[in-house]
């Protein structure tokens, strides 16, 4: 797995100058007042691995990813912006950059690193504050979707969602075909011709052979193409028009026995439909809510993704804590969308009715194109026949209304179910009145119901297959969609029980003793169906879940946090590394300083990237993770650079190591000043030196001779042995500490060998007030009220001190 | 953490590779499947289409033979 050697940025958001972070695998606590651009980093962290930035992906800003404010904006349209990581396996290493013209591109375009970063969208890298708490407070259906996002469930939810609705499509469209009525229509014709019912080849060609006897052909019809011999030696081309008439009326007879069979099924339809449509309306107000939905979704999407950054409602403006409101809009967007629910199954159950419609639709359709039709002598039976097309149009005209409309009655607009009968009823005595028509001429009455039966059953063979196939095709989907189901729940109960068992001890761990216990992620079901996830737990040994409604908000952000490392530990495969950006804030003391523990003890295999503007929290938890070798930094801003780096106290005291190896004198003068602040700083606030009130940020500005005069003079009235050891007088008089504010640039020329040996007692100085060995310094949080001594941490370094 | 956990696209696999194992199935149809699955192309309307054909290959009328065969 990969760590992080450097990270390089220029011309990216807030960084306008090269900003370079050395870590070589390290993991780093970084410190930066807000606006000092921390965040820099981590946006161009994120574009760096998914391409885009998130909360900066809005309307307000620009729709591309992010990318229109991502250049520094101070940046030379000549020149190209980018970030540039290193890594411990330098075939990963890139810079990616962005033109003037916001064209990206990657300098590695290897497969190794293609890979390397389509792995990174499955892993977990970046955590920003505004994100800490989204899944915790997010509604039980937004938990498992987002669940299901990182742990790459999304597409096993999306298969499932196939299986389901193809099975259920099928059955949807077996029970509209209605294919029982549409059998029994064919059927009833070979009965009305043959006598029998012909359900397989053996009864079809009893009846045939039954029906052909008379005419003694000496044919005994053993198959269909027997059938078809017998009909071409009958048949007479002279009875033609009779046998079109009959055609004509068998045709019209079928499309209205099925109609007639389908009439209950339309009505069923209807009912369900107008039931379900009716209750939905009962609740006026709810269903004008639901045009909200859109609203309230997009207003969450503003607030998560921090376009309004305080705590306040967008809309009216009022203050109200961001968390609270992204929790409203949870509850409402989930009942809306409950409804929303309803509004879908009114919609199916529309498109059902126009189903089990629409079929008998199109046969009336293709028989009213009929040539007999144009007859005038068939102009009553068009007639009905279109009464029954309106009648089947009122249906699907209803379907189509909206919520706000009434519907017809049920029973009003039910088909005329015994008028339809009775034209069934007429078209069989007008088949069987034609057909016997010429009763003197046997072979054509033979002919015509012999026609008519083998067509029929050639029919119902069809009818019948094609409901086998739909009813394999729908038994397949089901038994497919048990078994996918089976392994879907197998595979998220094992991964919540693993998962649940790492949040519960990163939590137990942050928050000890605190009677919260046992947290879980529930999977939630209805109707046998996944339909959310819950986070529960024990408190007193008593179940509660949701979260939000018993803990405080410090301890639902560290329920976010324990949520996020947990992810880092089951996903990060390729990446040994991720950021925490201001992820602290609403910590208290003991929290911010068991999470830090956490960190360096639980993840001590990572590489972390910390970023805090939180001095107190900086300045807590900085010995802590330095003693485990992470790196420690401050941002600065400024006007002519943007974000950088403020060198730190072992930085400059590398830098002086350095130029005296060197013999470069040059600026080593002013380091060794700066240095001797820093430390003389820390010296005075340990020993309780006071030096003059100062306000705010000027109070850091304090000079080297103010401070030791500052220490010197307490060291007068505590200690005489500190004092003579220090021997401060020595130091102040040398050239780089003669000065005042505004001289505190200017350097002097010394050579190499005064510098040296002022470095020495620099160095002497510092080392009657820091202890190496246990890396503290003198303090009064170490004083020994017994021996009235002032101590290091370990005691090896004491004097005494008068209080 | 640690390997018991499958991923996504691990449950996907196993299932289209032990789909077959599912009694009761109709074979044309999860053949189907199978081939859409590792053609990429299992959508919706990919899943439609491919059940409409095979439905309407069953239900295509067999040419009778001479001999009276159906």
């Amino acid at each position: 797995m990969a760590k992080i050697k450097a990270i390089k940025i220029n011309g990216l958001r807030g960084v306008r100058e090269p900003l370079t972070l050395d870590l070589n695998k390290k993991s780093i606590l970084v410190y930066g007042d807000n606006g000092t651009g921390k965040s820099s980093v981590t946006d161009s962290f994120e574009w760096f691995f998914y391409d885009k930035i998130e909360h900066l992906s809005n309307e307000e800003i620009g729709r591309r990813k992010g990318r229109d404010a991502l250049r520094n904006i101070f940046i030379p349209e000549t020149e190209d912006s980018f970030i540039e990581l290193t890594f411990d396996e330098s075939k990963l290493d890139s810079k990616k950059s962005i033109d003037s013209s916001l064209k990206s591109f990657n300098s590695n375009e290897t497969d190794d690193f293609k890979k390397f970063i389509a792995s990174s969208f499955s892993e977990r890298l970046i955590l920003r504050y505004r994100d800490l708490v989204q899944f915790i407070i997010a509604g039980k259906t937004d938990k498992l979707k987002e669940l299901q996002n990182i742990i790459g469930f999304s597409e096993v939810q999306n298969i499932r969602d196939l299986l389901k609705r193809n099975g259920a499509r099928i059955a949807r469209n077996i029970k509209s075909a209605n294919y029982d009525n549409l059998k029994n229509v064919q059927q009833s014709t070979i009965l009305e011709n043959l006598g029998q019912n012909a359900y397989t080849d053996e009864q079809l060609f009893d009846g045939a052979n039954e029906l052909v006897k008379p005419l003694k052909l000496g044919i005994e019809i053993k198959s269909r193409q027997d059938i078809n011999i017998v009909l071409k030696k009958i048949e007479s081309k002279e009875d033609s028009e009779l046998l079109n008439q009959i055609n004509f009326y068998t045709k019209i007879k079928e499309s209205v026995a099925q109609i007639e069979g389908n009439v209950d099924n339309i009505y069923n339809s209807y009912s369900t439909f107008y039931d379900s449509f009716n209750a939905l309306k009962k609740a006026p107000e709810k269903v004008k809510n639901l045009q909200l939905l859109s609203l309230l979704q997009e207003g969450k999407s503003v607030l998560t993704k921090d376009v309004v950054e305080d705590d306040y409602c967008p809309l009216c403006l009022q203050e109200k804590s961001k968390i609270d409101l992204i929790q409203d809009l949870n509850l409402r967007i989930e009942e809306l969308e409950l409804l929303n629910k309803e509004k879908e199954q009114v919609d199916n159950n529309s498109k059902d009715l126009q189903n089990s419609i629409k079929p008998n639709i199109s046969a009336i359709e293709g028989l009213l194109t009929e040539k007999l039709f144009e007859k005038e002598e068939y102009s009553k039976l068009k007639e009905t026949v279109e009464e029954i097309k309106i009648s089947l149009n009122n249906h699907l005209d209803e379907s189509k209304k909206e919520l706000t409309e009434k519907l017809a009655d049920k029973e009003k607009i039910k088909l005329d179910k015994k008028g339809v009968e009775e034209l069934t009823s007429e078209l069989v005595k007008t088949i069987k009145k034609l057909t016997e028509s010429k009763e003197a001429n046997l072979k054509f009455k033979t002919y015509t119901k012999l026609f008519q039966s083998a067509k029929a059953y050639v029919e119902y063979l069809k009818i019948e297959k094609e409901q086998n196939v739909l009813a394999n095709q729908q038994a397949t989907f089901e038994l497919l969609y048990e078994d996918f189901i089976k392994r879907q729940e197998e595979a998220l109960n094992v991964f919540l029980t693993m998962f649940s068992n790492d949040i519960n001890d990163f939590y137990t761990t942050m928050n000890p003793n605190e009677k919260v216990e046992d947290i879980k992620l529930v999977p939630l079901k209805k109707n046998d169906e996944l339909v959310g996830i819950t986070i529960e737990y024990s408190f007193f040994n008593e179940t509660h879940t949701p979260p939000i409604a018993y803990l405080s908000e410090s301890h639902i952000n560290c329920l976010g946090l324990s949520f996020f490392l947990a992810s880092v530990k089951a996903f990060n495969k390729e990446s040994k590394f991720f950021v925490l950006d201001d992820v602290i804030s609403s910590f208290d003391r003991s929290h911010r300083y068991r999470f830090a523990q956490l960190l360096t003890t639980r993840f001590s295999d990572y590489q972390v990237i910390l970023l805090t503007h939180e001095k107190e929290f900086f300045e807590l938890v900085s010995s802590e993770v330095k003693s485990k070798g992470w790196i420690l930094n401050n941002f600065k801003w400024t006007k002519d650079d943007g974000t950088g780096i403020e060198r730190g106290i072992a930085d400059i005291k590398d830098r002086i190591k350095k130029k005296i190896e060197d013999k470069n004198t040059d600026g080593l003068g002013n380091d060794i000043r700066v240095y001797t602040e820093r430390v003389m700083k820390r010296v005075a606030l340990e020993i309780e030196a006071k030096v003059a009130y100062r306000n705010n940020d000027i109070n850091e500005k304090r000079m080297a001779p103010e401070l030791l005069d500052a220490v010197q003079s307490k060291l007068t009235k505590a200690s005489k042995e500190l004092k003579e050891k220090a021997n401060i007088p020595k130091i102040k008089g040398m050239p780089m500490f003669i000065g005042n504010t505004t001289s505190h640039d200017n350097s002097f020329q010394e050579s190499i060998e005064d510098l040296e040996a002022i470095w020495e007692d620099v160095k002497g100085l510092i080392h009657n007030f820091y202890c190496s060995d246990c890396d503290k310094f003198l303090s009064f949080k170490f004083y020994d009220n017994v021996e009235n001594k002032i101590r290091c941490g370990c005691g090896s370094l004491k004097f005494d001190w008068k209080r | 953490m640690d390997n018991k956990i499958k991923s996504g696209k691990d449950v996907i696999n196993e299932f289209f590779a032990e789909i077959l194992n599912v009694e009761g199935t109709d074979e044309n149809t999860v053949n189907k499947l199978i081939e859409l699955y590792g053609d990429n192309k299992f959508t919706d309307s990919n899943i439609q289409n491919a059940l409409e054909e095979l439905k309407q290959e069953a239900i295509k009328p067999k040419k009778i033979k001479e001999d009276g065969e159906n």
